[in-house]
């Protein structure tokens, strides 16, 4: 019995041991932040320095910055909110406000905000994260665009029509070394990717979703659809395959005229390395000559998102510190530093953006835009188009028949959701 | 790149740990309460075994019973993007989920059985290729040469890469113009092929990819059974004038079996369910050519939040190993020796 009084005697020793020290390390605050911001580009040790300078005036206040790639962030999330734990501040792209309102994962941020601060955004900007007459982020930059990158070691003048951009391709896209194979593009870009689809779609006067209602069995797909295959099959201006990494090494390496990429890529085409092979600029993606419709490549941004379980102390950490993000002073170093477009009405309209041909093409291009859709609905269009449009791509599937396919997979798709 | 500071790795060495401390002081807790109840208070005869069971127990009730049990009750719920914290369970819902997955499309355009035949012969020609390919290279090594440790780690190679990294330069190789596979394609006189943009070239690629990730595995395993047959055996095969097939059918092959048979079930599970490969080489493209079931399953609840379906649709993939195991091992006897 003797025995059994102090093993029980030691449990509890233990237990009294290891109460306090839990007691001890709680009153030291450690802030979690999901980025989808990468190493690659210098954004997330730019998140890094901003979380340690915030916590320099907060004794006890540590801030642990962790980087996802975009799916594995949302997906991520997900798991964590549903067990009604994980980070304390999302940094992310709009398109997740959608599932994640559905979800009621997140909370609005307008009382949290209040409307003074969230009115001097940029109005496109608290659009693309407006639902049910709620706004369910703050903006960090705008635009997320894509847009024509072209080398003016091999191009003058970017081309302004669709016409001249498969005059100039065919010109440009060349046997080098005569081995009977092209090894120069005129235009190089993620053939397969709905996303870098969505511009041209855009251009043909179509759009995939009205409100919340499927439209992708319409002409103008059919037409955008035809008119991406021909570039390939007909004018053979951009290469069989090539997806993002292809493109983006084949501009770098001076092997490509033309690209289309998005805002996020800009300062990777100024550095010093790339310049060697490549004089960097921007311009629209050149207009449908048949529509005489601007391409509008889908517009959205970079937001915080604060998690619908964040309270007390956390909470205030988090609205200071958007606060402290999106200052004016911070959201012009991203611009310097990482070409991105200010989501503050005031920086946006600063010279710095006006004075750099590169940022003033990028908003330019921002202009004939559209905002992304952030209804959950727009995951279904974005997983109808994609096989139809590889298959339209692999040239094994008509554009008319892959618009329709597009159209009745959509809708079974949000079926299916709903359900 | 982020400079690797004290800080940082005074602060990864004190969350790891924080964590060792707590699953230590844990597991002293439960042993003194079970030593306090089984043998102090209830006098039980195997106190011990049972003590010594019971971190193991508790690990596995929390890291597979619980898990599995979880996901069974969300396999009689409508949880979905919708009805993500206020779903609702029943046995409806539960029927519906298990249906659904055998009455309409997975995917977009491809079912359950589609899926499943793809899935069987995905897992059959690796299988099958591990299995060859690692024999092939185990009974080369199990005999006397030089520089058999450098070939023996240089042929492990493929096995120790990340599997990340190497499905990713894989996929590099498999790039229409400037990847290996077509280069030397053309090198020998032949026409290129699309490899990522068909999905009937695409699933051929995925499938060279994993063998060349697989081989290594199999022969590392084989190899340590064939260093385990006593050299008798060959000898007396010799004297009764056994040819090398003959030594290799009735003295390696039954010998090897009880080492071979977990090999082989392990590969058929892990390749039945492997994801990276093709998820990472082909995302199940193009046009769902290269989805198996378990990239489907990933798509239906990451993608489609079709987390009640998602749920139901694991459990059927899961009924089908179970079912496979058990048979397998029944007609091979591989785990006869374990019983007996």
């Amino acid at each position: 019995m003797k025995r059994a009084i102090a093993s029980s005697l030691l449990v509890l020793l233990l237990l009294v041991l290891i109460v306090p020290v839990g007691y001890a390390a709680e009153k030291k605050i450690t802030f979690t932040i999901w980025t989808k911001e990468s190493e690659a580009q210098g954004v997330l040790q730019e998140i890094v320095k901003l979380a340690s300078d915030f916590a320099k005036s907060r004794p006890g206040l540590t801030f642990e910055v962790i980087n996802y790639g975009v799916e594995d962030l949302r997906q991520n999330f997900q798991s964590a909110a549903f067990a009604g734990t994980g980070p304390d501040l999302l940094w992310t792209v709009s398109d997740h406000a959608g599932p994640f309102v559905a979800m009621k994962i997140i909370k609005p941020v307008d009382d949290l905000f209040g409307k003074d601060y969230l009115g001097g955004f940029a109005r496109p900007g608290l659009e693309a994260v407006e639902l049910d007459g709620k706004t369910w982020g703050v903006p960090i930059s705008v635009g997320n665009h894509l847009m024509l990158m072209y080398n003016k070691k091999l191009i003058k003048t970017p081309p302004q029509n669709t016409d001249e951009l498969i005059k100039i391709g065919k010109e440009l896209t060349r046997d080098l070394n005569k081995d009977g194979k092209p090894d120069q593009y005129g235009l190089v870009y993620n053939l397969n990717e709905p996303f870098f689809f969505a511009p041209w779609l855009g251009g043909f006067g179509g759009w995939p979703l009205d409100g919340t209602k499927p439209t992708l069995g319409t002409q103008a797909m059919v037409d955008a659809l035809q008119f991406v295959h021909d570039l390939k099959y007909v004018h053979k201006i951009v290469p069989l395959e090539c997806d993002y990494d292809g493109a983006d090494a084949l501009f770098k390496e001076g092997k490509a005229a033309m690209l289309i990429n998005g805002d996020w890529a800009l300062a990777g085409y100024q550095t010093d390395e790339v310049k060697k092979k490549v004089d960097f600029a921007v311009a629209r993606i050149p207009m449908v000559a048949k529509t005489g419709r601007w391409p509008s490549p889908m517009t959205s941004g970079i937001y915080f998102m604060l998690p619908e379980y964040l309270s007390g102390e956390k909470l205030e950490i988090a609205k200071e510190f958007v606060k402290y993000c999106t200052s004016s002073e911070v959201q012009l170093m991203f611009t310097k530093k990482y070409k991105r477009l200010p989501a503050l009405a005031s920086a946006l309209n600063s010279p710095l953006v006006s004075a750099d041909p590169i940022l003033k093409g990028s908003a330019d291009q921002m202009v004939v835009g559209k905002p992304m859709p952030t209804v959950s609905e727009m995951r279904a269009a974005w997983d109808a188009m994609r096989p139809n449009q590889e298959a339209v791509m692999a040239d094994k599937m008509s554009a008319k028949d892959a618009a329709t396919a597009m159209q009745n997979a959509c809708e079974k798709l949000i079926r299916e959701m709903a359900k | 790149m982020i400079p690797l500071t004290w800080d940082i790795v005074s602060h990864g060495l004190a969350e790891s740990g924080r964590f060792l401390a707590i699953a230590v002081t844990g597991v002293v807790i439960l042993e003194g309460l079970a030593y306090i109840v089984l043998h102090r208070l209830l006098k039980y005869k195997y106190a011990l075994p049972a003590m010594l069971i019971i971190p193991a127990f508790v690990a596995v009730m929390a890291l597979i019973i619980y898990p599995f049990g979880f996901n069974m009750y969300l396999a009689f719920s409508n949880m979905s993007m919708y009805r993500f914290k206020e779903f609702s369970v029943g046995l409806s819902y539960g029927l519906q989920n298990f249906l659904d997955v055998f009455r309409h499309p997975v995917l977009q355009n491809v079912t359950f059985f589609q899926l499943l035949w793809r899935t069987v012969c995905w897992t059959t020609v690796n299988v099958f290729f591990h299995v060859l390919g690692g024999l092939f290279l185990a009974i080369l090594l199990n005999r006397p040469m030089r520089g058999k440790a450098v070939y023996r780690t240089l042929l492990v190679v493929p096995w120790a890469i990340p599997q990340v990294i190497a499905a990713l330069a894989w996929k590099g190789e498999f790039h229409y113009q400037y990847g290996f596979a077509n280069i030397m394609l053309q090198r020998l006189g032949l026409a290129p092929i699309r490899w990522l943009s068909d999905p009937r070239w695409a699933f051929i690629a995925v499938i060279l990819v994993n063998i060349w990730l697989g081989i290594p595995f199999m022969m590392v395993i084989i190899l340590g059974g064939l260093q385990s047959i006593s050299s008798e055996y060959y000898d007396a095969a010799q004297i009764d004038g056994a040819s090398g097939w003959q030594q290799f059918r009735s003295v390696t092959m039954p010998l090897l079996q009880p080492v071979l048979t977990p090999a082989v079930i392990l590969g058929i599970v892990w390749t039945f369910n492997n994801f990276n490969v093709i998820y990472l080489i082909t995302k199940g493209g193009p046009m769902e050519g290269t989805d198996i079931l378990v990239t489907s399953l990933y798509k239906a609840v990451f993608e489609f939040y079709r987390y009640g379906f998602g749920a139901a649709y694991a459990a059927v993939i899961f009924i089908i190993l179970l079912v496979f195991a058990a048979i397998y091992l029944r007609v091979t006897g591989g785990f006869k020796g374990a019983w007996e």
